[in-house]
């Protein structure tokens, strides 16, 4: 009986590559292994994997192709490797479709817990975690969509109608980094610009002081500087 | 931006020329003398020059001064004659102060950006030093460790090996720091770009750079100090970040005795004062003059190769905080070490 999560990692060099199989393998994970965007693309036909770990430089083509011809079929979750640390490349990965990125160097830690806020996360939308009745629950925090209210250790959080929008869009998309423009987009409509980008950072620094969220818990909500928003436990 | 300053030079040029203008109609009408009316615009012409950027706004300013004197001030008034040799002459002389006055600014011009240019470079070659000093211990500790793991697998015990992994692990994360302010530097540097400066909330700023330090140093705590309104700051949000946790980290390191680590942000005028603060001994004066230069620790025989990055680590956060067009400062406070930056 073979019921593991089956993951494929695509990554170019060796060393990296073995490192990675060997932290998923040690963790209860099988390790599909792929060293080419073209050897990955048949790798996820035929084994149609539950999560890809994808290196964004490769031989052959760039990762971003890769990314892109996953997500025409699938919301396979895709976490990103990235040797590159300008946001400009993990935003445009994540509005790619890609769910999270890791940068390199990582530790076996940071790897793993991506990986199961990955997991958990596609499960959502097949809807665990959401209880009967429309709600979320993510520790301490209940969030009830169909009156629109939220609730912190059972009392009441009041929320403003925008701080509402924002915090049920990111738990619905629990533990998948979300963009600045796709919150934006999601909540008021249009386009990112600079002043929508000050209004959403105004909005979640309320949320986060009306949860009681003090810089440095990473509780609930984790941001990202200069990229976005994911939430998570 | 450059559209900008040619607006401002026509601007600077028309403003100093009509008030040449004005002052020479005032004193033929009030005082009745016009003798000092082509000093008075040979003048404005020097100022011109000096002022503005390159040569056309001097020499323009030469000939419409030499119009202007020919019109109004000299006979035939308010009309126009060039068959007065006195007042080619004193085109001629205009036009050549305005070419002799704009030749020397542009030269002080650029050689202030050779100047700037060098002091960069100086800065690059400090860092490539002292990096180059510093990388050897750890390589060594990670080369020779992963080399003796793999030949002597049998022999070694269960305690020497989680050591020798201790070892490696932990040199391992101090080049990774070594790299992050390497990147930093090239980041400024970077085709002489100014940085990209985007609006970022200083909460997230801070509590990035918290869960960063927590994640290095699990049992230091930090005191935060945070304004209750939300402030907004443009900044390059990795850089500033960086600054602050080679500030924390370098109290961490080198202070001796502290057991207090406060970070404080403020709002002081149009101005967002960022404070890292020890109770640690302190920094010696004799060191406080050449802090941020990249020299701290060489010299000195520390056997602990962790010690010595400081200088690198300061000499970045000033590099940094220069490009965001402010400056930082250490200051002992009589029980400990104070840095402080401003942004804008």
């Amino acid at each position: 009986m073979n019921n593991k999560y089956k993951i494929l990692v695509i990554e170019d060099d060796v060393n990296i590559r073995t490192l990675v199989s060997t932290m998923l393998e040690a963790n209860g994970y099988q390790a599909i292994l792929a060293e080419t965007c073209s050897a990955a693309r048949i790798m996820y036909d035929s084994y149609v994997p539950d999560l890809i770990i994808l290196d964004l430089g490769l031989p052959d083509a760039d990762g971003m192709e890769l990314l892109k011809y996953v997500r025409c079929a699938s919301l396979t979750p895709i976490i990103v490797l990235s040797a590159r640390t300008d946001e400009r490349d993990k935003v445009l990965a994540l509005d790619l479709g890609a769910n999270d990125y890791v940068t390199k160097p990582f530790g076996e830690g940071e790897l793993l817990a991506r990986v199961r806020a990955s997991l958990r996360n596609s499960r959502h939308s097949s809807d665990e975690g959401r209880l009967p009745g429309g709600r979320f629950s993510l520790g301490d925090l209940i969030i009830d969509y169909d009156a629109r209210r939220v609730f912190l250790c059972d009392s009441e959080i009041k929320l403003t109608q925008t701080e509402y929008n924002i915090l049920a869009y990111l738990s619905e998309h629990c533990g998948k980094m979300l963009t600045y423009s796709a919150i934006i987009k999601a909540v008021w409509g249009g386009h990112t610009e600079e002043g929508s980008i000050k209004k959403l950072q105004v909005n979640m620094a309320n949320i986060r002081k009306k949860l009681g969220i003090k810089p440095g818990e990473a509780k609930y909500i984790i941001n990202e500087l200069g990229v976005g928003y994911r939430m998570d436990g | 931006m450059k559209k900008k300053t040619v607006f401002k030079d026509i601007a600077i040029t028309a403003a100093i020329l009509a008030s040449a203008f004005f002052i020479s109609v005032a004193f033929q009408n009030v005082f009745g003398v016009d003798e000092h009316i082509s000093t008075l615009f040979a003048f404005s012409v020097f100022l011109i020059s000096l002022i503005t950027k390159g040569y056309v706004y001097g020499i323009a300013a030469a000939f419409l001064s030499t119009l202007a004197i020919n019109y109004a001030f000299a006979f035939p008034y308010f009309a126009f004659n060039f068959t007065i040799p006195v007042n080619l002459i004193s085109a001629v002389i205009m036009v050549t102060i305005a070419l002799l006055t704009s030749a020397l600014t542009t030269k002080v011009k650029h050689h202030e950006a050779i100047k700037a240019e060098s002091a960069r470079e100086r800065m690059r070659a400090n860092l490539l030093r002292a990096v180059s000093h510093d990388i050897r211990t750890p390589l060594t500790t990670i080369y020779g460790s992963a080399s003796a793991l793999l030949e002597h697998e049998d022999t070694l015990t269960e305690a020497q090996k989680s050591k020798m992994l201790e070892g490696i692990k932990q040199d391992s994360d101090w080049l990774v720091r070594m790299v992050e302010n390497l990147l930093s530097v090239t980041r400024i540097d970077s085709g002489n770009v100014k940085i990209q400066k985007t609006p970022i909330a200083i909460d997230e700023l801070i509590d990035s750079l918290l869960l960063k330090f927590k994640k290095r140093y699990p049992d230091q705590k930090v005191e935060v100090d945070l304004p209750d309104e939300i402030i907004i700051v443009p900044m390059d949000a990795i850089l500033i970040e960086q600054v602050l946790m080679n500030l924390l980290e370098n109290s961490v390191l080198h202070a001796e005795g502290f057991d207090k680590l406060e970070l404080r942000v403020f709002k002081n005028g149009s101005g967002t004062v960022f404070e890292t603060e020890d109770n640690g001994k302190g920094i010696p004066e004799d060191k406080m003059q050449r802090l941020f230069d990249g020299y701290y620790g060489h010299g000195e025989s520390l056997a602990d190769s962790k010690k010595k990055n400081a200088g690198i680590g300061l000499a970045v956060c000033s590099a940094i905080i220069k490009a965001h067009g402010g400056e930082i400062t250490a200051e002992n406070t009589g029980h400990g070490v104070r840095f402080r930056f401003i942004l804008e």
